[in-house]
């Protein structure tokens, strides 16, 4: 590599280095050759895609009802009253919050139930983890069967004498919660397994020190593990927020926005059947553009306010 | 007596986390009518029928989705391995302002949705006669997945020495060449857990081959199972020998590399 000049410099923080510093020519080859296509994928079918929603957006496009003009702000503003969105946007707020709380609560619990070594503990662990390896789709179709009114649930209820047990999936009291029971059901190995991750990275001298001093097992607990189980905290609650705001498959598959009107119909759900049911596209772009800030701005403030609670040790 | 307290509490809070795969794995091997009659109830005497009926089905509905799902989950995750790892090792060892931006930008695309790309990713697709093909929802997973391997193999190269690149380029070797013959060799973990987890995922990916293989052709597992619920009275032996055979290599997948599983998980789940 001849082109190649052997510089010597220092760096801002004063170290002497040695590199060797490719001309201009060789940077852009070298960026085209391993940054290239990685990146033009990216913008192919990411970036531009964003792109050209947001534009969809202030249309009113309708591949089955042309022509297509420029609305600016419409589909925004109508979607402000819709009852329809608004909806959408409670049920999915419902089931995040759901899905945020349960499987970091229980997964917690399961975790420090599990924090022990031996083989049983590792088995455990890995039935816990077998629902997040599954398709939501296989999951939806076993707990369709399970929930439903003539399912082994409801037969157990009427064995054990409740003459009318709930159709869980079947009432619009009751739909929403089941699903996100189901969910949290699924989403529960990921928390179990990054939360024991965390609990065996608290060194187990902090403890010790603390029984020492007085501490019972609950102030241990709550004063020494907690606090250093905050990394673990933020990764699921990152997760399970951006996973629980984008839930599609499960309503897809279980109830199809129902029972009754959009009682289960999701933001992500509404999108879709706006867009490829009713094809009214623009507005289909209006809803998936608030979809995105939401999301974006969901993941921002979570992440800042759990980090700041992370302490280095 | 607290000795036994615990494992039995563990035992019976996972067995009854379990009764779900229970019911789904007893059914699999049960007779028709008694799905509907005892779905809890112990398969017995237990019967292949089902699965025997799903493999043997006129339409080769199993065998279809099953070659579909090879091909497009196996030339994903071999093409975002690749592109993810050359590009996470650019990135992570450029100092330039613009390619943080790059990064930053790459980041996003882990919590974008795919309801908010799919409407237009249809007009790409179709503007370049590739919708509806595998060839169409592969390089969507590539470009859609392609954030979260830079995400992966950026973090591990920051671990790996950058002397050793600089000494092999100071021996006169091409960045080309310090990449696949010293770089590359020394990510295995990193790449690991980017088959692993992009496998699974695309594998179980239901609603990106929906929508790009259409309605009417193709189905890759997770869409062929949504299919066989919709189309006419349903056979739930059929369904859930179905999605046990669709299952069955995750899960096999899932067992022998549980390890790297849960390395590749809580990589960031403890500091230090």
């Amino acid at each position: 590599m001849a082109e190649g000049v052997l510089t010597r410099g220092r760096t801002r923080d004063g170290r002497s280095v040695t590199a060797l510093r490719p001309s201009r020519l060789r940077r852009v080859w070298h960026f085209t050759a391993f940054g290239g296509p990685g990146v033009s994928v990216y913008v192919c079918f990411v970036l531009a895609p964003i792109l050209i929603s947001v534009g969809y957006s202030l249309t009113n496009y309708n591949p089955f009802n042309p022509p297509t003009t420029f609305v600016g702000l419409r589909n925004y503003r109508i979607l402000l009253t819709d009852p329809e969105f608004l909806t959408s946007l409670r049920v999915t707020t419902v089931l995040t919050v759901i899905v945020v709380v349960v499987p970091n609560v229980l997964g917690l619990a399961i975790a420090v139930l599990l924090d022990r070594r031996g083989w049983l503990y590792n088995a455990l662990r890995s039935v816990f983890f077998v629902p997040v390896v599954l398709s939501s789709v296989v999951v939806s179709i076993i707990w369709t069967r399970l929930l439903d009114n003539e399912g082994p649930i409801n037969q157990g209820l009427r064995a054990m004498g409740v003459a009318h047990p709930p159709g869980w999936l079947s009432d619009p009291r009751y739909a929403l919660y089941s699903l996100g029971g189901i969910l949290s059901w699924q989403m529960l190995g990921f928390c179990v397994v990054v939360y024991l991750a965390g609990l065996q990275g608290v060194p187990p001298e902090l403890s010790e020190a603390a029984a020492i001093d007085g501490a019972g097992p609950a102030r241990r607990f709550w004063h020494v593990t907690w606090p250093l189980l905050a990394p673990a905290l933020t990764i699921n609650t990152v997760v399970l927020l951006i996973s629980a705001f984008k839930i599609f498959d499960h309503v897809q598959v279980i109830t199809h926005g129902g029972p009754g009107s959009g009682t289960t119909a999701t933001i992500a759900y509404n999108v879709m059947e706006t867009a490829f049911v009713a094809n009214r596209r623009g507005f289909a772009s209006a809803e998936a553009v608030v979809m995105l800030v939401l999301i974006a701005i969901g993941t921002a403030v979570a992440l800042r306010l759990l980090q700041r609670r992370e302490v280095d040790l | 007596m607290r000795r036994v307290l615990r494992p039995a509490l563990a035992l019976t809070v996972a067995g009854i986390f379990f009764l779900p795969l229970y019911v789904a794995l007893a059914n699999v091997f049960k007779q028709g009518p008694k799905i509907a009659s005892e779905p809890a109830a112990l398969p017995i005497p237990p019967t292949l029928g089902n699965i025997r009926a799903v493999l043997a089905r006129p339409d080769r509905l199993f065998w279809v989705s099953l070659t579909n799902s090879v091909i497009v989950t196996s030339l994903s995750i071999i093409v975002l391995t690749l592109l993810s790892a050359m590009l996470g090792h650019y990135l992570a060892r450029s100092r330039r302002r613009w390619t943080r931006g790059l990064m930053l930008l790459l980041l996003c695309g882990l919590m974008i949705p795919p309801q908010v790309i799919l409407m237009p990713v249809t007009q790409v697709l179709r503007a370049t006669h590739l919708m509806t093909t595998l060839q169409g929802l592969i390089l969507f997973n590539v470009g859609y997945y392609v954030p979260f391997g830079v995400f992966v193999f950026s973090g591990f190269i920051r671990t790996v020495p950058v002397e050793l690149e600089e000494s092999a380029a100071i021996d006169g070797a091409s960045p080309g060449q310090v990449f696949w013959r010293i770089v590359f060799p020394l990510l295995r973990p990193a790449t690991a857990s980017v088959l692993i987890f992009l496998g699974v995922w695309i594998w179980n990916d239901f609603i990106d081959p929906l929508i790009i293989l259409g309605p009417s052709q193709g189905t890759t597992i997770t869409t062929g199972i949504y299919r066989s619920i919709g189309q006419y009275q349903v056979d739930f032996g059929g369904v859930f020998a179905l999605m046990f055979l669709a299952t069955l290599p995750v899960l096999v997948f899932f067992l022998a590399l549980q390890r790297q599983f849960v390395k590749g998980l809580t990589g960031g789940a403890t500091k230090g």
